[in-house]
């Protein structure tokens, strides 16, 4: 990965830089070493680097007025939420101010009666749902870092989860944002209306990985609970056969509210780690969970066993009670964490398929697997063709690094090769900002790259994320996990 | 005055090139249904690209379809519906209010007004299903956006952009659009002579429940006629809920249970009435202005009797209002709309009153200069549709 040279004009400036943006923020200003090596990255842990200086607002006049000074300095800015972008989002820069937003963290409003939850940057995705459940409502959006990753960070990222397969993504349940602009001034786009007049601004916004505003605001759709929710297991001896079950799934029409794989090597490795209870010997599991009346529930599974069956599943079962449920999923969750026990070395891939494709990709991902001599396991969105394999090896050994940075990259191209996507939810951040090319054209990402300049015309936010720099030394991206070791263990995975 | 009918892509780069020269915009039009929506425009070239029509590919099992931007809308869900599948943003036949043929129009048309109907409180609009698409910008290049998956995070979300610009961004030649499973069946349940208040209360509680409503409508008195819906006192409430048999029986059950109390009776013609409420079926065959006021759902009672319109009706559990109500009340509906957080469309009205009144609710400054830069990012010279949204867009 090729970053640009920091500024030698800005580094130069420094301690007048600091000085400014302490006559705008009484406290909140860190300039120490120490302090400033908190935010030095994010859950892309492969890179690192500590940002010019990081300023902590907690209004969003604080943060017009430091978007005003660094633009009025030439100064470019990082915004970060939580800061478990997978992606590199957030990476600071050496010339860079890093703005978080952890201290805007108020719930502004809850209002049941328009099904909607006004709140800061920096509220925590979980916190919304734990907001309204005493009401009987979610945020439906569920990232696996729910409980650190934060609303601001969810919009720049758009971010997903298990159960967008049936309820959608950020941008699907996100009915408006104040925007801070790269100059300061803010603007409302949408708000709690279904229909916001004008160019859909907003749907522009979400996704945009902080490259065109900061998110002071935002209004998030919330959702009835469901009555009744159920979780079956269906467990094979063939992984095609899986990837057959899930094709075949949805093309009956039914769709779950979440449809999870896991394979064979996974499975093993969860199993010793917290004992879900999935069956061993299995060479692949699918995780489904259906919600909705009790009727429709009892429908679906009874669909869901027929076609499971018909596919080649040799074991069927429905979580007997919520106990049992919670176990279910435990497993999955816990799946990272489980594999970076295993694996001295892992990288994990985001690419989308289309869900037909699934039997195909994963045989010629083992057949790849071999070609490179590394093992990998395949855990993922089995319901909107989202895989995440995790390549295992083993940086202390020659050229282990590289072949499983090919092995990524070509899996990857595969995905786009078969019609499908780089990135299904991590975001291109500075990851997959090299592979870009791969999927869109220099017209297409000229377009894009004209619609940043649209609202960042000195290209101060979030420089370097997403678009391919001009001379890009082509290298794949992934989040690198070594000894082990997974940047912030206590998140589940997905 | 010039009509440039395009047969492919090709000739539309031609076109648009040309025209870069010259410097001459068009007025894109597909089959013409809506040419009277939107901000009153004299764009002396019509750029006609009907002949862009035709399926490119239906994958069902994927729930997902492609289709060239002029292909008409009854032959994509003609489609569709062989399958049980639907398109989740419902796009309604807006064509008879403007004076058009019925079911004339095309994806791209409904895709470039935000078109959708009362399924739309359940699926999202338009803009939640469009995953990519091609076009041509305003620099005669063709590009494309988005991709072909429901799940997809690469690079900006253009296709949101492009839903709703009233083909001010560009000229799209194909899209792909995620489609929905229908129903197997559907119930359409009334509750009659509910007052407004009661009727936008009681519908909110519908909307609030989990039983996955795929219509929440209020038809006053005044606007009942069309609809057939029989006595309805002073105005009915209009629940349409869905699924097979077993799931469709427990949740009318349901409904009851939540309403309970209220005498809830089920209209046989509910596809259709759901359908009409969607076309704006009662200002059909009346002359007159008509608006859309976008509103939170609890303010739907006050924002109504502020408005006071003679005749009117509500979508999307009282978040969308229908105003027979003359172009001259932009000043005072405007007022209602942002006292409440929503917004007024002049929806439908005279050339002249589409180019003295804002149709589109202005912006703020900042908002506006942003929206004027976006325009030109895809369109700099100002080609496609000039000021059909705003003016100068």
């Amino acid at each position: 990965m090729l970053f640009a040279p920091p500024d030698p004009d800005i580094l130069a400036r420094r301690g007048k830089i600091l000085a400014g943006l302490r006559g705008i923020l009484s406290d909140g200003v860190v300039s120490e070493p120490a302090g400033l090596a908190a935010f030095d990255g994010d859950a892309l842990t492969a890179y690192r680097q500590a940002p010019l200086a990081c300023v902590l607002p907690r209004t969003r006049d604080e943060v017009s007025a430091l978007l005003r000074f660094a633009s009025a300095e030439g100064i470019p800015v990082i915004p970060r939420g939580a800061g478990t972008s997978l992606s590199g989002g957030a990476l600071p820069r050496a010339d860079a101010i890093l703005i978080g937003l952890g201290r805007m963290n108020r719930i502004v409003e809850i209002d049941l009666e328009n099904r909607c939850v006004v709140a800061e940057p920096g509220v925590t995705n979980l916190a919304i749902s734990r907001a309204v459940e005493k009401d009987g409502f979610y945020y439906a959006p569920d990232p696996s870092s729910q409980i650190a990753c934060t609303v601001g960070g969810n919009v720049a990222e758009n971010s997903g989860g298990i159960h967008c397969l049936k309820y959608g993504i950020t941008t699907n349940n996100l009915l408006g944002v104040e925007l801070a602009l790269p100059g300061g001034e803010r603007v409302q786009l949408g708000g709690k209306t279904l229909q916001p007049g004008g160019l859909d601004l907003l749907g522009v916004v979400a996704g945009s990985e902080g490259l065109l505003g900061i998110v002071v605001e935002a209004t998030l759709r919330i959702l009835p609970k469901p009555p009744v929710t159920r979780t079956v297991m269906a467990a094979f001896r063939d992984v095609p056969c899986a990837g057959l079950c899930v094709a075949n799934v949805i093309a009956a029409g039914i769709i779950p509210a979440a449809m999870e794989f896991m394979d064979r090597r996974c499975i093993d490795a969860v199993e010793d780690y917290c004992r879900p209870g999935y069956p061993r010997g299995a060479e692949g599991i699918l995780l489904i969970e259906l919600d909705g009346v009790e009727a429709e529930v009892t429908d679906a599974v009874a669909q869901i066993e027929q076609i499971a069956r018909e596919a080649g599943a040799y074991e069927f079962r429905a979580a007997a009670d919520e106990a049992e449920r919670a176990r279910l999923w435990a497993g999955r969750k816990a799946a990272f964490p489980a594999m970076g026990r295993l694996a001295p070395d892992m990288l994990c891939m985001d690419g989308t398929i289309p869900r037909r494709k699934l039997p195909d990709v994963l045989a010629r991902m083992a057949e790849m697997s071999e070609r490179h001599g590394l093992g990998f396991c395949n855990v993922f969105h089995a319901g909107d063709g989202n895989l995440h394999p995790l390549i295992i090896f083993d940086v202390m050994k020659p050229g282990e690094l590289a072949r499983a940075e090919e092995f990524g990259a070509e899996i990857l191209k595969l995905c786009v090769d078969v019609g499908g996507v780089l990135t299904g939810e991590h975001g291109v951040g500075v990851e997959k900002r090299d592979l870009m090319p791969l999927m869109f054209s220099d017209t297409d990402l000229a377009q894009q790259g004209r619609v940043k300049c649209a609202f960042d015309g000195a290209s101060l936010l979030n420089p370097g994320k997403v678009f391919p720099m001009l001379s890009a030394c082509v290298e794949q991206g992934h989040m690198h996990v070594t000894g082990g070791r997974v940047p912030y263990p206590n998140l589940p995975r997905f | 005055m010039a009509h440039f009918a395009i047969a492919d892509e090709t000739q539309l780069v031609e076109a648009v090139c040309a025209a870069r020269e010259t410097r001459e915009p068009f007025e894109i039009v597909g089959r013409g249904t809506k040419r009277a929506y939107g901000r009153a425009t004299s764009i002396a070239n019509t750029l006609d690209v009907s002949a862009l029509s035709g399926i490119l590919a239906y994958e069902h099992d994927e729930l997902v379809i492609t289709a060239r931007a002029a292909t008409p809308l009854s032959e994509i869900e003609a489609l569709l519906n062989q399958r049980q599948q639907r398109l989740g943003f419902d796009p309604a036949d807006w064509g008879p209010l403007f004076g058009a043929r019925a079911n004339a129009g095309t994806i791209g048309g409904a895709l470039s007004a935000n078109i959708d109907g009362p399924a739309r409180l359940r699926f999202g609009a338009a803009r939640d299903h469009l995953l990519g698409y091609r076009a041509v910008n305003g620099l005669g290049e063709v590009y494309k956006a988005g991709g072909r998956v429901v799940k997809n995070v690469t690079g900006f979300d253009l296709s949101k952009l492009m839903c709703g610009a009233m083909g001010t961004l560009g000229v799209l030649t194909e899209v792909t659009l995620r489609v929905y499973p229908r129903a197997p069946e559907s119930a359409t349940l009334i509750v009659r002579d509910v007052g407004t208040e009661d009727g936008f209360a009681l519908l909110r509680r519908v909307w609030s429940s989990p039983f996955e409503p795929t219509g929440l409508a209020y038809i006053p008195d005044c606007a009942a006629k069309p609809f057939a819906l029989g006595d309805c006192g002073q105005g009915a409430a209009l629940m349409r809920v869905e699924g097979a048999a077993e799931p469709l029986k427990e949740k009318i059950a349901a409904l009851r249970t939540l309403l309970k109390g209220r005498a809830l009776d089920r209209v046989d013609n509910g596809e259709a009435i759901l359908a009409q409420i969607g076309a704006g079926a009662a200002f059909l065959g009346r002359d007159g202005d008509i608006w859309r006021l976008s509103v939170p759902q609890a303010s739907a009672a006050s924002c109504v009797e502020r408005a006071n319109a003679p005749i009117w009706f509500a979508d999307w559990a009282g978040g969308l209002l229908w105003l027979g109500l003359p172009a001259t009340s932009a000043t005072a509906l405007r007022a209602i709309g942002a006292r409440a957080g929503g917004h007024a469309t002049l929806f439908r009205a005279s050339a002249e009153s589409r180019a003295s009144v804002p149709v589109f609710q202005s912006e703020s400054a900042a908002h506006a200069t942003l929206t004027k830069s976006v325009k030109a990012a895809f369109d700099p010279l100002a080609l496609f549709n000039p000021g059909r949204m705003f003016e100068g867009v």
